[in-house]
């Protein structure tokens, strides 16, 4: 080795950021070409009706609740980890040939994993629970490369120098530890391959074929009690940790309460786990895990909002860098948002307001908020953040991420406001009986009231897409075409070209 | 005693153990201020905001890290 | 004590592990025992049945339709009494869904028949006016999988005692038998012979032509599991 001073590697980093913005658009277009199915129901067979199986609406669908989750997202956090976990543990992953070795393989395998999802889903091979499509053999490959993780973390923890754990390494560890348990469980599925038949024969049917090891309420159960994790620990537990670090970093200023920040894990921990029976309400799950799935996800405001407005106090006496950092900005609207749908989530799951909510698009409205509002922009402005000092360049166009900024925002106001009307529109309708008793609406009425919005939410997505796209342009411009930096430029806010 | 019951007081038993803990470690953290090795909460901050590899750690893991 | 947890990381996880998986022992395990026993007129699914179940999942229907009726008036008076849990106890996956873009389906072979489905399935705006659900015109020519759902029929049997080939009290105090094939033609046989009823209810020539020649296209397994949902 040469005698040259060390610094941190973020060769993997690199790889998952490409990664983030690739998925992340591909997750986004097929977005907008769903709404758009709702919207004009010709574009199912946009592709022509030789082609239809694989463009209409039902075989998208999973496609892109995954290309998020699983896509963007897990990856957005992925390229976080690799880039804040060296920082806040000081010290670099070229010290250690083993760790950049399991990195590239955790990246190399998760890309395989990526593209046997994606083809199984076109294909239609799916167990078809929500946010765990995947049949058996992907199943156990999301095992390994979350192994791979697992070990990827741990190891850069076990040669740390800096011997507390930071904030976000709490949030990192819980991530890691929340799916891997949700994900095991929900997935316990037993092979058909396995079958014989009382004549003697083996091995007929789909190879990958399962059944899932529990049925009908269990089974619900078992499935939302992951996929609302899936949600606590895909999008809110890492993101939380994103903006740990990378809010006071870009801004140069302490956390508001580093006690704050300790108590709402916590907090968070033990609360979320609970709330998972809100998705059943007056299903045929026992009545009292119900009201607790109810009284739980209002007693989630608490932590929610201990590190929402933690974040927002952080930015006290220093607002004009919210005016002046396009950067800035996405991160407080970011915890803004974050605040928003942690509130909107609890009404949502009191009985009552869920009695019309559940089913409608409401729902897919909080999540949208959620997801575009406060994931997609967190992930965003941590890769902004990320881009110079990786790539050792200035951030091509600071004028290209405020419109960016400004066009996405609008984006996001029209998704939720249209789903708000549709959601309750379609919920109030369901529900309205005439003066006899009798149901006023047949259930297509319900449909063709929506038409303006799903349009408009149709909309809304596709500004999103397009300010995605200039995100995506802008990076890229960074890496190939900005202003080279010295070291000393990159210490707290990042350097910005016009 | 069936599982209902056992659910039921696992249930309770676990919770005020929870519930204490949390509380214990509120008063902690906001009466003592600092934890054992003296450091003051709050400079933990600085393990993101001074977080070059050239940094001196806020809690180093040993004084001999340096060879 | 708090502090030690905070620089220990393997400590620091099993603390969070324990925490988090408190609300899963609690909530999900206990109830594991009791909640899956089938009501009275609760079958199993047949062969053809269960290929058209999968034909269901392959095509994500449950990403549109809810299989789960509510409680409410307003939820009994359109779709029929509302969902009791011992209903759903041969469902693996449970398809409750979490979105009613169309109607939900739990009770729809109530009130819907074979040939309704085959033309709401070839063109549904041609029978809903306004409806935004998009043709399914390649179910008529995909074959269904039969081997896999008898594979799994197998698998179900033997793992989780699911009563084929045994009778099971029916509302009106009968009994019915599901029958389970002994070997892949069999199972096969047995799936064609209701494939032969389904098809004897449709209009579509090709249909008829491919069930006379032993084949099963997609949409007379997905109209089977249909019919099945009462």
């Amino acid at each position: 080795m040469e005698n040259r001073p060390l610094e941190y590697d973020y060769t993997v980093a690199k790889m998952f950021m490409l990664t983030t913005v690739l998925l992340g658009f591909v997750g986004m277009l097929i977005g907008v070409i769903l709404a758009f199915e709702l919207a004009f129901p010709s574009i199912n067979t946009v592709l022509g009706e030789g082609l239809a199986e694989y463009t209409n609406f039902s075989r998208l669908r999973p496609l892109h609740t995954d290309a998020v989750i699983f896509g963007f997202t897990l990856s957005g956090i992925f390229a976080t980890w690799y880039y804040v976990g060296q920082r806040v543990l000081k010290v670099s992953m070229a010290e250690s040939g083993f760790l950049m070795f399991i990195g590239k393989l955790h990246f190399w395998l998760y890309l395989v994993g990526v593209v046997a999802v994606v083809v199984s889903l076109f294909m239609g091979i799916t167990t078809s629970k929500e946010y765990a499509e995947f049949e058996w053999p992907i199943d156990i490959a999301i095992v390994v490369v979350w192994v791979l993780f697992g070990i990827s973390m741990f190891g850069l923890i076990g040669m740390r120098r800096e011997k507390s754990l930071y904030i976000s390494v709490w949030y990192y560890i819980a991530t890691f530890l929340g799916i891997a348990m949700l994900y095991l469980f929900n997935n316990m599925e037993v092979p058909t391959m396995l079958a014989a038949s009382p004549a003697g024969e083996t091995g007929f049917g789909a190879w990958y074929h399962s059944v899932s090891m529990y049925a009908g309420t269990n089974d619900a159960l078992v499935q939302w009690w992951y996929g609302h994790n899936a949600v606590a620990f895909g999008f809110t537990v890492p993101i939380v940790a994103m903006i740990y670090y990378f809010l006071p970093k870009e801004s140069g200023q302490a956390i508001y309460s580093y006690k704050l920040s300790l108590l709402s894990f916590w907090g968070l921990m033990f609360v979320y786990l609970w709330a998972g029976g809100h998705h059943l309400l007056y299903s045929t799950v026992p009545d009292w895990m119900q009201t607790m799935g109810s009284i739980f996800s209002v007693v989630l405001i608490l932590p929610s909002w201990g590190s929402a407005i933690n974040m927002l106090l952080t930015m006290k006496g220093e607002w004009q860098q919210v005016a002046a950092s396009p950067l800035i900005k996405f991160m407080v609207l970011g915890s803004t948002f974050y605040m928003f749908s942690t509130l909107e989530g609890p009404i949502q799951a009191i009985k009552s307001v869920n009695a019309i909510a559940h089913f409608t698009d409401w729902i897919v409205g909080h999540v949208h908020d959620g997801v575009l509002g406060w994931v997609g922009f967190m992930i965003m402005a941590a890769l902004y953040h990320m881009a110079p000092r990786v790539f050792k360049r200035e951030i091509y166009s600071k004028k290209l991420m405020a419109s960016q900024f400004w066009m996405q925002t609008l984006g996001v106001v029209l998704y939720f406001t249209s789903m708000w009307i549709a959601g309750i529109t379609q919920g109030m309708m369901w529900r309205a009986h005439d003066e006899f008793g009798n149901l006023a609406y047949s259930f297509i009425d319900t449909v063709t009231v929506l038409h303006p919005y799903y349009t408009i939410r149709g909309v809304g997505g596709l500004l999103y897409l397009i300010g995605f796209v200039m995100f995506a342009y802008n990076i890229y411009k960074t890496m190939t075409a900005g202003r080279k930096v010295e070291e000393s430029e990159l210490q707290n806010a990042s350097p910005m070209g016009a | 005693m069936d599982i209902a019951q056992l659910q039921a007081y696992g249930y309770f038993a676990l919770t005020v153990f929870l519930t204490l803990a949390l509380y214990g470690y509120i008063y902690h953290l906001y009466s003592k201020k600092k934890d054992s090795d003296g450091h003051d909460y709050e400079e933990y901050s600085n393990m993101a905001l001074h977080d070059d590899i050239s940094d001196t750690p806020v809690n180093a893991i040993s004084d001999d890290k340096e060879k | 004590m708090f502090h030690w947890l905070e620089k220990n990381p393997f400590f620091f996880a099993v603390g969070v592990f324990v925490v988090i998986a408190f609300a899963g022992l609690i909530e999900i395990v206990p109830n594991f025992a009791q909640a899956s026993r089938p009501v009275i007129g609760t079958a199993p699914y047949s062969t053809l049945e269960l290929a058209g179940r999968h034909v269901y999942i392959k095509n994500s229907c449950n990403a549109c339709h809810s299989q789960l009726i509510r409680p409410f008036k307003s939820e009994t008076d359109r779709y029929g009494h509302y969902s009791l849990s011992g209903e759903y106890a041969y469902d693996r996956p449970f398809l409750w869904g979490s979105k009613r873009t169309g109607p939900d389906l739990h009770r729809v072979g109530n009130y819907r028949t074979t040939d309704w489905h085959e033309n709401h399935m070839k063109d549904p705006a041609a029978v809903v006016p306004g409806s935004i659900m998009p043709a399914y015109k390649w179910m008529f020519t995909n074959k269904a999988d039969i081997n896999t759902a008898y594979a799994e029929q197998l698998t179900v049997a033997q793992y989780f005692s699911v009563p084929y080939n045994k009778p099971v009290p029916m509302k009106d105090g009968s009994t019915k038998t599901v029958k389970m094939g002994a070997s892949v033609a069999e199972a096969n046989a047995l799936a064609l012979e209701q494939a032969k009823e389904i098809a004897a209810d449709m209009k579509d020539q090709d249909v008829k032509d491919a069930v006379a020649a032993g084949e099963i296209p997609e949409i007379v397994a997905l109209i089977a599991y249909m019919n099945s949902l009462k």
